[in-house]
């Protein structure tokens, strides 16, 4: 993405009358994860810019749904958004997150979203 | 210290607001983008004048309509964006650009209370929110103590807030990081049997639909609130 003239209104010409995530619709090909996979999220480098919260790295969660195709945050904070990949919804428990959770409410969780490439089977 | 010590000559002080460095910040990018014909000024005014008119209604409305029809209510849990349609709210082209608004994107999920579970929403990274059917954010929402504690205590949080859940409830907080954005449906509460759209519509105030209260018959957000006499009343001469 070096374009001498970037066009700063290109979002608006993909997105307009479609909505964004839906204008990606389609570009993430086959997805590598399915609901009720067990995931560990990746505690990948994150120099610039990341979506990806700390506090979920390294923990294991389960695919609750997929939710859309989109280009990673990565990516799309410099306005590349030529390639896609699927969003998952994780569930988690509290207590994996946070290990010093209190017991007596285990049953206790948190939803986020990632990108596929933050993801590996658990 | 008194003010006596110093010497100098007292000067009025300016008569100018106190800006934030960000929001210097954002008069400067808005000022360049206009520059560059990106926007114009009055697309920006247009846009300052839709976010105003955002409320909470119509997701207070969804809910109650979903109350009441189950076969809507599976289209909310389905398609969030596809049942905002039905309370008057387009994601894509209600906001002036046409593609949604620039933040908030084109996807809800609404997530749906059971007996045994509770949702609650949050944006960890700053202040993420469904604004095209929930209104501008409360300042508390914004906060980093809010969005820290959260994620990491949220029975404490919500007990904060005056919402005491028994250890058998799963809360299940959402964190809206990436593009999704959240509502919760909370469990109709007993007490409202045979109400209607508008009645049930009322009691599902803006702190329901983010999951840190849940609807009561009786309370709504604008209920009257009750006048106290003041002790030492002022007289005033007109009244004689």
């Amino acid at each position: 993405m070096s374009k001498s003239q970037h066009d700063r209104t290109h979002h608006a010409k993909i997105a307009t009358g479609i909505g964004d995530p839906q204008c990606f619709k389609g570009q993430a090909g086959t997805p590598k994860f399915k609901e009720g996979d067990r995931v560990r999220i990746k505690d990948l480098p994150d120099i610039f810019y990341t979506r990806t919260m700390t506090y979920t790295r390294g923990a294991v969660g389960t695919v609750a749904k997929l939710v859309y195709e989109s280009p990673p945050a990565e990516d799309e904070a410099w306005d590349n958004t030529d390639k896609s990949e699927w969003f998952y919804s994780v569930v988690f428990k509290q207590k994996e997150l946070w290990p010093e959770y209190a017991d007596l409410y285990a049953n206790d969780s948190l939803e986020t979203e990632f990108s596929e490439r933050w993801l590996e089977k658990a | 210290m008194s003010d006596h010590d110093h010497t100098h000559s007292h000067k009025p002080a300016p008569m100018v607001d106190e800006v934030s460095d960000f929001e210097i910040l954002e008069m400067a990018v808005r000022e360049l983008a206009i520059e560059k014909g990106l926007f114009s000024a009055d697309d920006h005014r247009r846009w300052t004048e839709y976010v105003h008119t955002l409320g909470p209604l119509p997701a207070a409305r969804l809910v109650a309509k979903a109350w009441l029809d189950p076969e809507y209510k599976k289209l909310c849990v389905a398609d969030g964006v596809e049942a905002s349609k039905a309370v008057g709210v387009n994601w894509v082209t209600s906001p002036p650009t046409q593609f949604g608004t620039p933040s908030d994107y084109c996807n809800l999920r609404v997530l749906e209370d059971t007996p045994k579970v509770k949702h609650v929403v949050v944006c960890t990274l700053c202040s993420c929110y469904p604004r095209p059917i929930l209104g501008q954010s409360p300042e508390w929402y914004r906060t980093p103590n809010y969005r820290r504690r959260l994620v990491r205590w949220p029975r404490q949080v919500l007990a904060e807030f005056g919402l005491q859940l028994s250890p058998d409830v799963e809360i299940r907080v959402g964190d809206s990081n990436q593009k999704t954005r959240y509502i919760v449906m909370p469990v109709r509460p007993e007490g409202t049997e045979g109400w209607t759209e508008d009645q049930l519509a009322e009691i599902v105030t803006r702190d329901c639909l983010i999951g840190v209260a849940v609807p009561k018959p009786g309370v709504t957000s604008n209920a009257k609130r009750p006048v106290r006499k003041a002790i030492h009343p002022v007289h005033h001469d007109h009244d004689h």
